[in-house]
């Protein structure tokens, strides 16, 4: 709602249209009904449904032009959501650490170095020394943990609202790999035991209790490890837990028939012991190839039977219903102390495997954590169809140049509008548009591309929505100039400048008797220059109280051309041509081409007075 | 979690056998667990066709486990212990690319505008179960967006064509489903999508293979009586959060200045104008709402014969810690008011909301419609339909989910409520003061008979007694008394030497660990799907073409029970029928 409006330009990529890509619609379904049911593939098909760039649907297909790629060898647009993704670089967005892949299976999709993010305003956290007085400007990079010069507990803050991890109970003793030690702090500073640990600990456990031990008698820790653990059923624990219960299960269920009971590994046969050294595995591999037809049968016949977990240890939690002391904790710390929606969104799921249930969200300021930095990727893409790269970035994540990369806003002609201010025109802000009052654009359409290309455009008499504007494009059809040799361009330039000039001074201050009129005209051309084309369209915005006032939409107040824009040009044959559409003549050395897309014109906001 | 070879992309076999012994977590734990029942075993091996080579075992791509609510995508790789992002849906996910005018300062959303008519909120919200005037193209372009975000966001992973689980509502209509699964197939190619339903994957992540879920979702909540890892009943209310959400509106309308409030707000049942944003509404419902403490729940004895738990204990201090001490004042700032106001409100008054979207004692029991019964009923009423043994399960296991879960005291209120009802009325289907009428004759004829017999001495006191005693709340006791029906599973599991679990008859809630992660699990021990989908079967006969669960009724069984091991369909029966599961049946 910027008060100074600028005309805008959204292109549709052809993809949407559902008969073009990949999406057919089921046809004996009579429930699809919001696809076209009848894919026919004549290009009238777009003339008779015009695009209505109100629809809510539409938002999801218009792309500014420099959003949009272009595959060369199919000759068609690629938008975002129609090429194919590789990822070239995994990387850390703060320490601009490049990430391998096989850390992103282990690790997940954050930085586990010390990259932070507040939890409350969502900037940097740095890590600073509790001793020394936080001064601001000797804050140090967050990678740079070796700038924190004194010793002692180290903190997270952060620079921009001042929160520290101090507010929830954390505290450091390094200043370097925060998130392997915040991984083993809850709130408030206690200890917490990692995957690995609980392992250990509890194969100690098991180890000294000795051969009595059983899984289904958790009664026989000692109290008070029983109490220790319990205190540690968090959500991540209760997972492994419940997993490694199922996979005993589904093992027991499940004896793979009497072949494979000879061998005598120890290991129990869980799903993960999968080691191919194992003779477990090895007979479970021969079984496979010997006796396949009856082994399956057997197995199909027995149902498989588990029973339910029993206790703790196999994933089984009683909940505790009893909510008091939170409640007790929101009547005291009432709405500041609690977190807001947007700051619970960045607390994903995932930062709270550790801590005790929470349903998935904290609630208090005081649960919140600091959040590690989501990785980045560079993608290169691919044209879906013919496989071929389109963008491809280099792999350092600290250049951002691409190898290739092909911008459709070097194949496609960009649109430029400005408001037509005539001479006698009185109104002083032309770019606001008033009900019933005819108001003229020029729409400069510049061609990038090596040959002359062919523009036909086409545009509803009325505008689609509540607020039907009159639309009058007054040169449809027209040709541009070759985007000429760049040597060309530079020797021309002073001329054109100058020829510029004269038709700016002739829009400004009369007709001079020049190349023009300089009247917008029915089927003339407004201004031509090397490879750009101008032409006026008239518009006779609509007014917004038309038959009673109402209630006015976000934007609805916006007055947007739906254009259809249709190129067509002849390049020279290049043998093997993926995507070569219509009209090829193979006699011709010229090959016809042409591309057609919806694009929305934005011209400006309609006063409602 | 079908692991058919054809898909595999051999690009990944180094990376995944890592992948795969990763949870060596097996080995230790669960060996020491389950070597004492059987000897060492190799474990069953899902294999996927006669012709495929053992060794695509390794090759496993990672499936992607998508949980679709009405309000949030959660997405992750399947064997997590929790998704890696979750994905809201707003206003502001539905803007044009390149349309940045949210970051802009001076930028305020028109939500007044926007909320004429019913729109408040519907932003936020992907589908509607109502489909008659839903753009379904829309919702598939919000689900591809959402996931696209997802992806890139969260998983990083590039757009290889990923085999997909979705734990879907079980009540999602045929046309929403199909819009999703159009999404998944034609946009993310993903060659199978697996259909997982929440109260099952709760289930599982709770450990237990009966449950009572209470889902306190968004649009509605869901109760449904889960036995043996089936769905077998299902009731549902829409109070849910988005009622919730609206009481609050009214609830803080109510409290606005005299100046800000609308005039006309008296007919606030049907008041279509909104005086509140709906994320402030909501986020104050996040942030404040809370439930009070059954009101009798500490005062009343648990009867006999229904043992009431031991958070019985603990209500009785709950009830007493709201109450003892001096509830303060409640500052809640509104900004989307104009002028921006504070409000100052007794945290008492802040439960009315909860109060009336949950409970809505202000009516009597009988003017509820079934669409819109309260949650206490509706868990009863659930319980009532089911059959005894499956009753006796499942109120055993009764597990919370969805967001308004995370109301504070809901969960215990429910709970408690539910016990009362128990309490005051057992397991009678038949209410009302008649009925009160009729027992009290019964009761007095019974005591007149008593009388009479006492009077001739005809036979000992005990023995008439007795049965009086037991009719008192006769219904439980004979609903108890009969003799449960023979359990194939549970007999097995005896037979095996199991140990199984007693927990039965009372009320009892378990913790799972969220219907995401209970598909994680699922997902990650290859369990077969209900419903798996093959995108060439899928793009070739659409919804229509899925057979009806009862049509291959065996095959599902099979596939259903945890313990088949993940049989896929064989090469030569599975190609042509295939079946939606529950969720093509509506």
């Amino acid at each position: 709602m910027a008060p100074p409006f600028t005309p805008y330009t959204f292109i549709q990529c052809p993809c949407s249209d559902s008969s073009t890509f990949n999406r057919r619609s089921p046809p004996s379904t009579p429930t699809t009904h919001h696809f076209h049911s009848d894919n026919d593939d004549n290009d009238d098909d777009d003339d008779e449904h015009p695009f209505d760039p109100r629809a809510p649907r539409s938002n999801y297909s218009l792309f500014p032009l420099e959003y949009l790629l272009y595959c060369e060898d199919c000759h068609q647009i690629r938008c975002p959501r129609c090429v194919a993704e590789e990822i070239v670089t995994y990387y850390c967005p703060s320490c601009l650490f490049e990430v391998p892949s096989s850390n992103l299976k282990s690790e997940g999709n954050r930085c586990t170095r010390s990259c932070f993010q507040c939890p409350v305003c969502i900037g940097p956290l740095s890590v600073t020394s509790l001793e020394s007085h936080p001064d601001p400007n000797l804050i140090p990079a967050p990678d740079n943990t070796s700038a924190a010069p004194h010793g002692g507990p180290y903190i997270l803050i952060c620079s921009h609202c001042a929160w520290s991890s101090t507010e929830v109970g954390i505290q450091f003793d390094k200043p370097n790999s925060i998130h392997a030690q915040l991984a083993k702090l809850r709130n408030g500073g206690n200890p917490r035991m990692t995957a690995k640990e609980r392992k250990e600990r509890r194969k100690d456990l098991a180890q000294s209790l000795g051969s009595s031990y059983s899984a289904a008698s958790g009664s026989g820790y000692p109290s008070h490890f029983a109490d220790e653990l319990d205190l540690d059923l968090d959500l991540e624990t209760q997972f492994s837990n419940l997993k490694l219960f199922y996979q005993s299960q589904l093992a027991n269920a499940n004896p793979g028939g009497g072949a494979s009971g000879g061998s005598a590994s120890g290991s129990g046969g869980a799903f993960g012991d999968l080691g191919f050294t194992s003779p477990t595995s090895l007979s479970r591999i021969l079984n496979i190839y010997t006796s396949t037809s009856s082994q399956d049968k057997k197995a199909k016949s027995r149902i498989g039977t588990m029973r339910e977990a029993l206790d703790r240890d196999e994933g089984l939690k009683i909940a505790n219903l009893d909510e008091s002391e939170a409640i007790a904790k929101l009547h005291a710390e009432d709405h500041a102390g609690t977190v807001s929606t947007s700051q619970l969104l960045n607390q994903t799921p995932q930062l709270h495997l550790g801590e005790p249930h929470l349903h998935g969200r904290s609630r208090f300021a005081s649960e919140l954590r600091p959040i590690p930095y989501l990785l980045r990727t560079k993608r290169s893409k691919r044209c879906p169809i013919c496989r071929h790269i389109i963008s491809k970035p280099e792999a350092k994540v600290l250049t951002t140049r691409f190898r290739i990369r092909l911008v459709a806003g070097s194949y496609i002609p960009s649109i430029t509008i400005r408001p037509l201010s005539l001479p006698n025109a009185s109104t002083p802000d032309p770019s606001a548009l008033r009900p019933s009052k005819p108001a003229q654009f020029v729409l400069t359409f510049k061609n990038p591309i090596f040959e002359p290309v062919k523009i036909t455009l086409a545009t509803p008499a009325l505008t689609p929505g509540r607020f039907p504007s009159k639309v009058t494009v007054l040169c449809p059809q027209f040709d541009i100039d070759a985007n000429t040799d760049v040597w060309d361009e530079a020797l021309k330039d002073g001329d054109k400048r100058r020829k510029k000039g004269e038709s700016m001074d002739s829009a400004t201050g009369g007709n001079n008797g020049g190349q023009h009129q300089h009247q917008p005209a029915a089927g003339k051309i407004w201004e031509r220059g090397r490879n750009w084309v101008s032409i006026v369209v008239e518009v006779v915005p609509a007014s917004l109280r038309k038959p009673m006032p109402v209630v006015l939409k976000e934007d609805e107040d916006l007055l947007e051309i739906p254009m259809f824009v249709r190129i067509e040009w002849e390049t020279d044959a290049m043998g093997d041509e993926v995507g070569a559409v219509l009209g090829k003549d193979r006699d011709l050395p010229k090959l016809k081409r042409e591309l057609a897309y919806w694009c929305v014109l934005g011209l400006g906001r309609v006063s409602d007075q | 979690m079908s692991s058919s070879a054809s898909m595999l992309t051999g690009s990944a076999v180094h990376r995944s056998v890592a992948n795969i012994r990763s949870p060596p977590a097996g080995g230790g734990g669960g060996g020491a667990s389950s070597s004492q029942s059987s000897g060492p075993s190799t474990p069953m091996r899902p294999i996927t066709s006669t012709f495929a080579s053992p060794s695509s075992l390794r090759a496993e791509e990672e499936t992607i486990l998508i949980e679709f609510g009405t309000r949030k995508l959660l997405v992750g790789f399947a064997g997590d212990a929790a998704p890696r992002g979750a994905i809201w849906f707003g206003p502001e996910q539905q803007r044009r690319v390149g349309d940045f005018r949210a970051w802009q300062s001076d930028y305020h959303p028109d939500w007044r505008n926007a909320a004429s008519g019913d729109q408040w909120g519907k932003d936020y919200e992907l589908w509607r179960s109502d489909v008659r005037d839903l753009d379904l193209g829309l919702v598939g372009d919000k689900i591809e967006r959402a996931l696209r975000d997802a992806f890139t966001k969260y998983l990083l992973i590039d757009s290889r064509p990923r085999r997909v689980a979705c734990v879907i509502p079980s009540g999602l209509s045929i046309p929403l489903l199909s819009v999703t699964l159009d999404s998944l197939f034609g946009r993310f190619q993903s060659p199978t999508v697996s259909l997982l339903s929440p109260p099952v994957s709760l289930a599982v992540g709770a450990g237990v293979r009966s449950a009572l879920v209470i889902n306190l979702g968004w649009a509605e909540t869901v109760v449904t009586a889960v036995y043996e890892f089936r769905e077998v009943q299902c009731n549902r209310s829409i109070r849910g959060g988005r009622m919730l959400t609206e009481q609050t509106h009214r609830f803080l309308a109510k409290h606005l200045p005299q100046n800000q409030k609308k005039p006309e707000t008296e007919d606030h049942e049907n008041s279509q104008e909104y005086v509140l944003s709906f994320e402030e509404c909501e986020e104050i419902t996040m942030r404040l709402a809370w439930c009070k403490a059954h009101p009798s729940s500490a005062t009343t004895k648990p009867a006999e014969g229904l043992s009431t738990v031991e958070e019985h204990d603990e209500s009785e201090e709950r009830r007493a810690s709201p109450e003892t001490e001096q509830p303060g004042l409640a500052t809640i700032p509104l900004k989307s008011t104009s002028p921006p106001v504070t409000l100052e409100l007794p945290y008492d008054l802040l439960t009315e909301p909860c109060e009336n979207t949950f409970f809505d004692s202000r009516h009597s029991p009988a003017s509820f419609d079934d669409h819109e019964l309260p949650l206490h009923l509706l868990v009863y009423r659930c319980l009532l339909q089911l059959p005894v043994d499956v009753r006796s399960m499942c109120m055993s296991r009764i597990i919370f989910a969805g967001g308004c879960a995370n109301v504070l005291g809901l969960q215990g209120r429910i709970f408690d409520e539910l016990s009362q009802i128990l309490r005051e009325r057992g397991w009678d289907p038949v209410t009302g003061k008649g009925l009160d009428k009729k027992r009290e004759d019964l009761e007095q004829m019974k005591q007149k008979a008593r009388a009479r017999l006492a009077s001739g001495g005809t036979t000992g006191p005990t023995s008439t007694t007795q049965p009086g005693a037991g009719e008192q709340d006769g219904v439980w006791h004979d609903a108890a008394n009969v003799k449960p029906e023979v359990d194939p599973i549970e007999e097995q599991l005896k037979k095996r030497g199991d140990p199984t679990s007693q927990e039965q008859g009372e009320l009892r809630a378990v913790e799972s660990i969220g219907a995401w992660s209970g598909a994680s699990i699922i997902s990650h021990l290859k369990i077969a799907a209900v419903a798996t989908v093959d995108r060439d079967l899928w793009q070739q006969q659409g919804a229509a073409g899925a057979s009806k669960p009862g049509e291959v009724d065996s095959k599902m069984q099979q596939r259903q029970s945890l313990g088949a091991g993940g049989f896929m369909r064989g090469a030569g029966t599975g190609h042509n029928s295939w079946t939606l599961g529950t969720w093509g049946a509506y």
